[in-house]
């Protein structure tokens, strides 16, 4: 398993940097209109109404922007929590909460090509 | 320094010909002075991963169709996902003001044949697309575009 961690590191690495610089240039906006505004009023729910929020998610630029909003930010998320753990845990349990992690990260990766590919 | 580290974090596969101190943790590890800022950046990931999951659910729900896309529209509202989304909105903001400040540094002297552009440069490229795309995705998103 740690062999297969070490062998994976360039991709897992890309895809953590792309979390980090992909995903916060997507995230801000999406979280202000989806997360904030819309919610609570700020904005009209008919700009998201169904078939406007559907029309927009199923073109190819659209699904691609969905996919990077939702798969990048999870390996974000598990190398990160990774790291914290090696911080505060040390490193002998490492091999076992990084594949934890990046199995959530594969999945959660794997639903979201799952998710657009249905739009 | 204060107390003395996990032995094991920082440890060699191999056995190291070079003598070694003891490792120490600093003791204003893990939120004093400089270490604040190194902690809360590893710990936007839960944030992060919390988000990218969320992402996956929303998407999920508009394939589903308008009563799923409606019923998840009504979810959102609740008062424990408002307070989630300004956790995350903060998260974000924080992230990239620190990324995008060590981004420059981080960059090698030379790309092949070509140096990079100035530090300045690069970080007001970096600010100006996150503030261009923000901008487009709110505008699209709360129907002021397409």
């Amino acid at each position: 398993m740690k062999q297969w961690l070490l062998r994976l590191e360039p991709i897992i690495w890309l895809l953590f940097g792309q979390g980090i610089l992909l995903g916060t240039l997507l995230l801000t906006g999406w979280i202000l209109v989806v997360g904030l505004a819309i919610p609570l009023g700020l904005v009209p729910a008919e700009a998201l109404s169904y078939e406007r929020a559907h029309a927009l998610a199923s073109s190819l630029v659209g699904k691609l922007v969905l996919l990077a909003l939702c798969a990048l930010p999870l390996w974000k998320g598990a190398h990160h929590i990774r790291s914290l753990a090696i911080d505060f845990g040390g490193a002998e349990r490492d091999t076992a909460v990084a594949g934890c992690l990046y199995l959530i990260a594969i999945v959660g990766s794997l639903l979201a090509i799952a998710a657009v590919v249905r739009l | 320094m204060g107390r003395p580290a996990h032995p094991d974090a920082m440890k060699s596969s191999r056995p190291s010909p070079t003598r070694m101190a003891p490792p120490q943790m600093p003791s204003e590890y893990p939120m004093g002075g400089r270490y604040r800022a190194y902690t809360l950046f590893d710990a936007t990931g839960f944030v992060y991963l919390l988000v990218g999951l969320l992402g996956v659910r929303v998407v999920w729900a508009l394939g589903d169709g308008p009563v799923a896309w409606a019923q998840l529209q009504s979810e959102l509202q609740n008062p424990l996902y408002v307070g989630f989304h300004l956790l995350a909105l903060l998260s974000v903001l924080f992230v990239g003001v620190r990324f995008f400040r060590l981004f420059p540094k981080a960059q090698p002297p030379r790309i092949g044949p070509a140096k990079p552009p100035p530090q300045p440069v690069i970080l007001g490229g970096l600010y100006a697309a996150w503030l261009g795309v923000t901008l487009l995705m709110a505008a699209i998103l709360s129907g002021g575009l397409l």
